[in-house]
C-alpha cells in the first residue's frame, strides 16, 4: 500500500527534483511488482520507511515510535485516504466535465477547477418585480407553461431547448452565444423567453414581441445584435430605431405594434407563463429533462443535448 | 595523533554534515592524492613505456616511481614483483587464472572470506576440477590454527587463499604462523589485504608470503586502482591471463615473446592517473604512520564497543575485544533492518555506516543473519564522531 502513495506523493514531487523522480521510478517499479503478486526487491519501502522515521525522529521520538509501531496500519489508511479522495477527485471532475461545477448541476459550493464559481452566476430576478416564489433548481419547470406564442427556432424539433434570458444580464448574454452555437451545429429547436430581469429593458419585450410578428427571421438576427451590442446601447432608443431599420424591419409598423395595448396584454401574458417556470435568475436553460442556472460552457449544453460523447456526433 | 590536522587534507571532511564510517569500503582521499591524478591529466597525460617523446618518459618515470613506492611499501624485494591491477578482485582473478592447477588442487579458503576470494576458485572447482575446501573458525569468529593444521594434514593443497583481514568484522588471522605452516605442508600462500594494507605495516618479503592483494580504494587511492604481489619465481612461471598490448616484447603472425613480469601480466594501457594516484596514498600513508593509525584505531573502536555493547538486543560479529577488530564494528540486531537504521543514521545525522551483507554472502547465509551493520572507523575519524553515532544509534533503538 505504501508503494502506491508513495508513487503518487513522489510523482507530483517528481516534477520539481529529478532526485524524486528516481525514487518515483522505483516506487513504480515496487507497484508494477504488488500487482503481479511479486515481492517488492529494491528495498524501496525499507528506504522510504527509514527516511521518514530518521525524519521524524529528530523532531519527537514519541511520534517516530508510534509511526514505526504502526507504519503498515498508516499506509493503509493513507492509502484508503487516498482511493477516497482519488474517487472524490473523479468524481468532481466527471461532475465539472458534465455540469460545470464540482459538485453537480446548479451547485455553488467550492470548486477547485471554477473557484470563483462563473458557471454557477445568474442575474437573479427581483422580488419586487416579480411575483414568484424562488423554489430552487428542483422547481424548475416548463410543464404548465404554455410555450405556443415565443419565438421559435427550427420549430420542428420536439424537444427544443428553451432559453430564458435577458437581453441586459451579462451571464445571458455569455450562455446566449453558447445556444446559438449549439442550435446552429445541432439544427436543434429553441424557444427563447426574453425576461427582463433589467427593468430598463422592458420595452424591449414589445420590441421583441412585434418583431418576431411581423418578420421571425430577422427577429433572430435582430436578437443577436441585442446579445452583443454594448449594454448601454440598449437603453438607447435611437440604436434600436437604427438597429431594426438597418435589419429592414418596417419601423412604423413595429411603433404602432408596441403601442397596441393588445401587445402590452400579450406580452403580460407571456411574462405570466415565463413566471410559471419558477426560474430565480437568468441564465435558465431547459434543455431534455435538465435545467442549467447559469451560464454554463458549451460542452455541458451540449452534453445535455446529444449525451456525453458529443463531440463524436 | 592529530587528527584536526589529517582531517584538514581530506575535502570532503569539511563538510560538517558528513560523518564517514565506511572506510572498509572505501576510504577517503586526501587533497595529495586528489593533485596527483590531477597531475596525470594536466602535465604529462601520455603513454608510458611506449613513446620517446618528454611527456611519455615523464609518465614512464613516474610510473616507474610509484612501483618501487609500492614494492617498499609492502616491503617487496623487488619493483617487478609489484602488478598493478584495477582492485584486489582483479588481483586474485589474476592468480587464479594464471597459476597452473590440477584437477584435485586443494585450495584453502576461510568460512568469511569476501567474494572476490571466494568466486573465483568456485570458478576454478567447474573448469579444473580443483577442490575448494573451508576452513571453519572458532566460535567467537576469529581464525582457527587447529583447523587449518587438519585441513593441510589431509594433503594436496595446493594454495591457502586468506583475508589477511575479514571484511565482515575486522578480525585479522595469524597470517605470519598460516604462511609458516602453509610452507611446511608445500602449499602456496596468497592472501587478500584488501582490509589489512590500509591499517597495518606489511612485510611481504620477512613474510614470505607468495602472493598478496590490496586495493588502492582502501588505502586513501584512488577507485579502480589496485596491486598484485607476487614472488618473481612463481610469476616467471605463470602464464598471463589476459594478453595484448604492452604484454609483449615482439610478435610475429603465430607467435610472440612476453614481456617479464610486471608488463606480462599489465595488458593494455595502463590506468596512469591511477597509479599516480596510489603512489601518492602510499606516501601519505606512510607519513601518518601506522602505529599512529594502530593506536588511533583502537581508541575509537573501544568508544564505539563501550557505547554500543549494550544497546537492547545488539548483537556483535566478530571476537568481543576491540583490540582484535581493527576499526570495524559490525552488528546486527534481531527483528531490525540492517539497511533501515544505517539509512537511518544518514538521514538523521549524516552518518554513513555499510548495511547488508557486505560481500561476505556465504557467512551470513550459513549463519542465516539476514543482515548486519559495518561501522568501520579510520584514523581520521574523531570521539565526537563516535559520540554522535552512539547517541543517533540509541535514539533509534528506542525507537524501532
Amino acid at each position: 500500500m505504501f508503494c502506491i502513495i508513495a508513487l503518487v506523493v513522489l510523482s507530483i514531487l517528481g516534477i520539481f527534483s529529478a532526485a524524486n523522480r528516481a525514487l518515483a521510478r522505483e516506487a513504480l517499479d515496487c507497484v508494477l511488482r504488488r500487482m503481479t503478486f511479486r515481492p517488492c526487491n529494491t528495498g524501496f519501502d525499507e528506504k522510504m520507511k527509514a527516511k521518514i522515521l530518521g525524519a521524524v525522529i529528530m523532531r519527537s521520538e514519541r511520534l517516530a515510535r508510534f509511526i514505526s509501531k504502526y507504519f503498515e496500519v498508516l499506509a493503509w489508511f493513507f492509502f484508503i485516504l487516498f482511493l477516497g479522495a482519488s474517487l472524490m477527485f473523479s468524481r468532481g471532475l466527471y461532475l465539472f466535465y458534465v455540469t460545470g461545477s464540482c459538485n453537480g448541476l446548479n451547485q455553488k459550493a467550492f470548486c477547485v477547477f471554477d473557484p470563483a464559481g462563473a458557471n454557477n452566476e445568474v442575474s437573479a430576478v427581483s422580488s419586487a418585480v416579480c411575483t414568484y416564489t424562488p423554489g430552487g433548481e428542483n422547481n424548475l419547470t416548463i410543464e404548465d407553461v404554455n410555450l405556443g406564442g415565443f419565438p421559435t427556432l427550427n420549430p420542428q424539433d420536439k424537444q427544443p431547448i428553451v432559453f430564458v434570458g435577458c437581453y441586459a444580464c451579462d451571464y445571458s448574454r455569455k450562455s446566449y452565444q453558447a445556444i446559438i452555437k449549439l442550435v446552429d451545429h445541432y439544427h436543434s429547436g429553441l424557444i427563447f423567453l426574453h425576461y427582463p430581469v433589467k427593468e430598463k429593458t422592458d420595452y424591449l419585450n414589445k420590441v421583441g414581441y412585434c418583431a418576431y410578428k411581423q418578420d421571425p427571421a430577422k427577429y433572430w438576427q435582430m436578437n443577436d445584435i441585442f446579445f452583443t451590442t454594448d449594454k448601454l446601447n440598449l437603453d438607447d432608443d435611437g440604436f434600436i430605431q437604427k438597429s431594426l431599420n438597418d435589419l429592414g424591419f418596417d419601423t412604423n409598423a413595429l411603433k404602432t405594434c408596441v403601442g397596441d395595448p393588445a401587445t402590452e396584454l400579450a406580452v403580460q401574458k407571456q411574462m405570466n407563463e415565463i413566471v410559471k417556470t419558477k426560474f430565480y435568475g437568468t441564465p435558465t436553460v431547459f434543455i431534455k429533462d435538465q435545467v442549467s442556472v447559469g451560464p454554463k460552457p458549451y460542452r455541458v449544453y451540449a452534453v445535455e443535448l446529444k449525451g456525453l460523447f458529443y463531440w463524436l456526433q | 595523533m592529530d587528527v584536526t590536522r589529517f582531517r584538514q587534507d581530506f575535502p570532503i571532511l569539511q563538510d560538517p554534515h558528513i560523518t564517514y564510517f565506511d572506510s572498509a569500503c572505501q576510504s577517503l582521499r586526501p587533497q595529495v592524492v586528489i593533485d596527483a591524478i590531477e597531475k596525470y591529466y594536466l602535465q604529462m597525460p601520455a603513454c608510458s613505456g611506449r613513446s620517446m617523446h618528454r611527456l611519455a618518459a615523464n609518465v614512464t618515470r613516474q610510473v616507474d616511481q610509484v612501483r618501487a613506492a609500492v614494492a617498499k611499501f609492502i616491503g617487496a624485494a623487488k619493483k617487478e614483483e609489484i602488478i598493478f591491477t584495477r582492485n584486489t578482485t582483479e588481483g586474485i582473478n589474476l592468480v587464479a587464472n594464471a597459476l597452473a592447477f590440477r584437477a584435485g588442487d586443494v585450495i584453502l579458503i576461510s568460512d568469511k572470506e569476501h567474494n572476490s576470494n571466494l568466486i573465483p576458485w568456485q570458478k576454478l572447482v567447474r573448469t579444473q576440477g580443483v577442490v575448494v575446501k573451508i576452513i571453519p573458525s572458532q566460535s567467537d569468529n576469529t581464525f582457527d590454527l587447529d583447523a587449518f593444521d587438519r585441513l593441510l594434514g589431509q594433503g594436496g593443497v595446493r594454495l591457502a587463499a586468506l583475508g589477511m583481514t575479514s571484511n565482515l568484522d575486522g578480525a585479522s588471522i595469524p597470517f605470519a604462523e598460516v604462511v609458516k605452516r602453509a610452507h611446511r605442508a608445500g602449499a602456496l600462500v596468497l592472501f587478500d589485504a584488501a582490509q589489512s594494507a590500509p591499517h597495518q605495516k606489511i612485510a611481504v618479503k620477512a613474510l614470505d608470503v607468495d602472493f598478496l592483494a590490496f586495493s588502492g580504494h582502501k588505502l586513501l587511492g584512488p577507485s579502480g586502482m589496485g596491486v598484485l604481489y607476487g614472488k618473481t619465481k612463481l610469476l616467471e612461471d605463470m602464464q598471463p591471463f589476459m594478453v595484448g598490448g604492452d604484454t609483449v616484447a615482439t610478435s610475429t603472425y603465430e607467435t610472440c615473446e612476453y614481456l617479464p613480469p610486471p608488463e606480462k601480466f599489465e595488458a593494455g594501457l595502463q590506468d596512469y592517473a591511477g597509479i599516480f594516484g596510489l603512489g601518492a596514498a602510499v606516501e601519505y600513508l606512510q607519513n601518518v604512520g601506522f602505529d599512529a593509525i594502530h593506536k588511533q584505531e583502537l581508541l575509537l573502536n573501544q568508544a564505539i564497543t563501550n557505547g554500543l555493547i549494550n544497546l537492547p538486543g545488539l548483537a556483535l560479529i566478530g571476537p568481543a575485544d576491540p583490540a582484535l577488530r581493527g576499526g570495524i564494528f559490525t552488528f546486527y540486531i534481531n527483528g531490525i533492518d540492517s539497511h533501515r537504521i544505517a539509512l537511518m543514521l544518514d538521514q538523521m545525522a549524516g552518518i554513513m555506516v555499510r548495511s547488508g551483507q557486505h560481500c561476505v554472502h556465504s557467512w551470513f547465509n550459513a549463519h542465516q543473519i539476514t543482515g548486519s551493520v559495518r561501522v568501520s572507523a579510520y584514523f581520521y575519524n574523531t570521539l565526537e564522531e563516535v559520540n554522535r553515532l552512539v547517541e543517533n544509534l540509541n535514539k533509534i533503538r528506542k525507537v524501532l
